[in-house]
């Protein structure tokens, strides 16, 4: 069976038969597999899997879906600065139109009482801002975008 | 007599004290905000009531009023160290299980407690007589007594209002800035100034007290591992008293000087700061039952929370100082929803998988559940996990087994950075101090063997037919709300 392994930076294709590793679930979210005697206990919920305790983050993609939606938005050299966390909007340190330098400050995010600086990943303009001072802002939603 | 017993908290510390209420057998109240419609310690409860905050006396009085409690458990922040609270309790005829309203007035202020403890004849790390007034009144103490120094807050706890100060150019702006910090937390803004020492340990005491005039210690615990000046790991016996027995003793009689000075009865935790030299200075008196209290249960084979019910009754203590004996070694991982490698931020959210440890030794302090989503209102403290050995090495092993069978997902946490820490030769060979961490990199793991590869891959194939399904989730009648 050929698919697309899918990790955070890069993807690799890849080829194997279903059932080669003998799999058993324990609870919901927890499987185990044995291969070579070895146990590996694999712990998995939206994307994210503890294989052994280590986090990754992969998904399998099958090639044929993938070639109908490829050429999706190419690289138009814009990029969002998303929140890593949730939190609320205390402080916004930029405006469009300004341009920024690696890990200048964006905006100032709370949660559970801790103030966190957003950074900018890189060097760039700030073309448009999407939050305001009070919103609520959830994990991966778009913060600043940078070209 | 008390029949019922509210308990003025959430999360972990609320199902702590209310475990302790059942054992009793007495009836056990929770009270909750909206926020915490479905937290955890509603499930401990027998009644409970929603408040509109947990720092607000008037919704819980009345919560309380509305069950008919006769006593009051603080837990530890929010109201626990606010001694018109207490006070307020006292007034409405609810019976505040703690010290009295008198005794937290004199050691919650941290300038006010180090008055005690100079009066008392306990050392103190050299520092201002009392809050400073002016910067002109800082700049006289700093330059009195040496670069670096800390800006603290006279009303604060855990970091917060608090500046290092390397040089006097950065006096002023360190002083304006801890001033209103501590404003914002503690709503005053009273700064002191002390000594900075470099590379101390953060070692305490537990006392307790009845209210027949008999105070004992229960000996030291090890907090010196600590992030933004928060402890994540505490130990019983600290490794360093272990090498010098006669330091709990010397320790332990200067915390009892001090609570003898306040009049002090219950829980409660003297810190100290101790130098390279052994030297240890009083550095304040938390008047309440303390997070890290686990480990000193487990290697004493007491229940604090049990012995503040049984003092504020009015019974008598019947644990003698002679009697009180510490056996094996106990430590506690504080489980944060943070990440670690991102300055310890917080992150909450909703927890998707949840693995807790279990087996021989293993103490779990928890309070969230798989499925819940961690507020970002509150703490990010998830659970405590504190495990019990015979020594110091077996309790690391067994330490590093529970977090191996410990799994968190869904929101960033720290279990894998305390395997980590785990495995630091410095941290077992017990050299710590509390900029630790400042020198420790934590480096998540994420590289998998061929196996493991092989493991994932067979894993998300078993699952895919499912996600394969040609129907999107949004439109098919499964589709949750």
């Amino acid at each position: 069976m050929k698919r697309i392994l899918v990790g955070p930076d890069s993807e690799k294709e890849i080829d194997f038969e279903p059932g080669e590793y003998p799999l058993a679930t324990l609870e919901t979210g927890t499987a185990l597999v044995l291969r070579g005697g070895q146990v590996h206990r694999v712990t998995y919920a939206n994307g994210l899997l503890l294989v052994n305790g280590k986090q990754v983050r992969l998904s399998l993609a099958d090639p044929r879906n993938r070639r109908r939606n490829g050429n999706n938005n190419a690289d138009s050299g814009r990029r969002d600065v998303k929140a890593a966390m949730p939190g609320k909007v205390i402080k916004i340190l930029v405006e469009p139109g300004q341009s920024v330098e690696p890990a200048a400050g964006l905006l100032i995010l709370e949660a559970m009482k801790m103030q966190n600086e957003v950074r900018s990943p890189g060097t760039g303009r700030v073309t448009s801002v999407h939050v305001k001072v009070g919103d609520t802002v959830a994990s991966g939603q778009a913060l600043v975008t940078l070209e | 007599m008390v029949e019922t017993i509210l308990v003025a908290n959430r999360g972990e510390i609320a199902v702590r004290v209310l475990r302790a209420i059942a054992e009793a057998g007495l009836r056990g109240v929770a009270v909750f905000t909206e926020i915490d419609r479905r937290a955890l310690h509603l499930a401990h409860a027998d009644e409970a009531y929603l408040v509109d905050s947990y720092l607000n006396p008037e919704s819980i009085l009345a919560a309380a009023r509305l069950a008919g409690a006769g006593a009051l458990h603080p837990g530890y922040g929010f109201l626990s160290e606010n001694a018109s609270f207490a006070a307020l309790c006292a007034e409405a005829g609810v019976l505040f299980i703690g010290p009295p309203a008198e005794a937290i007035r004199s050691l919650g202020s941290k300038t006010a407690a180090r008055e005690v403890a100079i009066g008392a004849g306990a050392p103190v790390v050299p520092g201002s007589e009392g809050a400073v007034g002016s910067f002109a009144e800082a700049r006289r103490v700093a330059s009195a007594i040496g670069y670096p120094v800390l800006i603290k807050a006279a009303a604060g706890g855990g970091g917060k209002g608090m500046r290092l100060v390397e040089k006097e150019n950065e006096l002023e702006s360190a002083l304006r800035d801890a001033s209103s910090e501590a404003e914002r937390s503690f709503r005053s803004g009273e700064v002191y100034i002390e000594k900075a020492l470099i590379h101390p340990r953060h070692i305490e005491i537990q006392i307790f007290g009845d209210n027949h005039g008999h105070l004992i210690h229960l000996g030291e615990r090890e907090c010196s591992i600590q992030r933004r000046h928060q402890k994540v790991i505490e130990e019983c016996p600290s490794p360093l008293v272990a090498l010098y027995p006669e330091m709990r003793e010397a320790m332990g009689e200067a915390a009892l000087k001090i609570a003898r000075a306040a009049g002090y009865t219950n829980a409660g935790t003297a810190e100290f700061l101790v130098d390279g030299d052994r030297n240890f200075y009083f550095l304040e008196m938390n008047t309440r039952l303390q997070v890290e209290h686990p480990v000193t249960e487990l290697v004493t084979s007491t229940d604090l929370v049990h012995m503040q019910l049984e003092a504020a009754f009015g019974a008598e203590l019947q644990l003698r100082q002679s009697d009180v004996s510490w056996r094996g070694a106990a430590i506690q991982c504080r489980l944060y929803a943070e990440d670690p490698a991102n300055q310890y931020f917080p992150s909450p959210g909703r927890i998707d998988r949840l693995r807790m440890p279990s087996g021989p030794g293993i103490r779990l302090d928890n309070g969230v559940y798989e499925g819940w989503t961690v507020p970002m209102e509150y703490d990010p403290l998830l659970a405590k996990l504190c495990v019990w050995a015979q020594d110091r090495p077996r309790a690391i092993a067994r330490m590093q087994r529970a977090l191996r069978e410990t799994e968190i997902l869904g929101i960033a946490n720290n279990v894998a950075f305390f395997r980590q820490l785990l495995i630091d030769e410095r941290f077992r060979s017990g050299d710590i101090h509390t900029g630790f961490l400042n020198d420790f990199v934590y480096r998540p793991d994420t590289t998998l063997s061929e196996a493991e590869l092989d493991a994932v891959i067979a894993v998300l194939a078993a699952s895919e037919p499912a996600a394969e399904l040609a129907i999107p989730a949004a439109r098919s009648n499964w589709s949750r709300r």
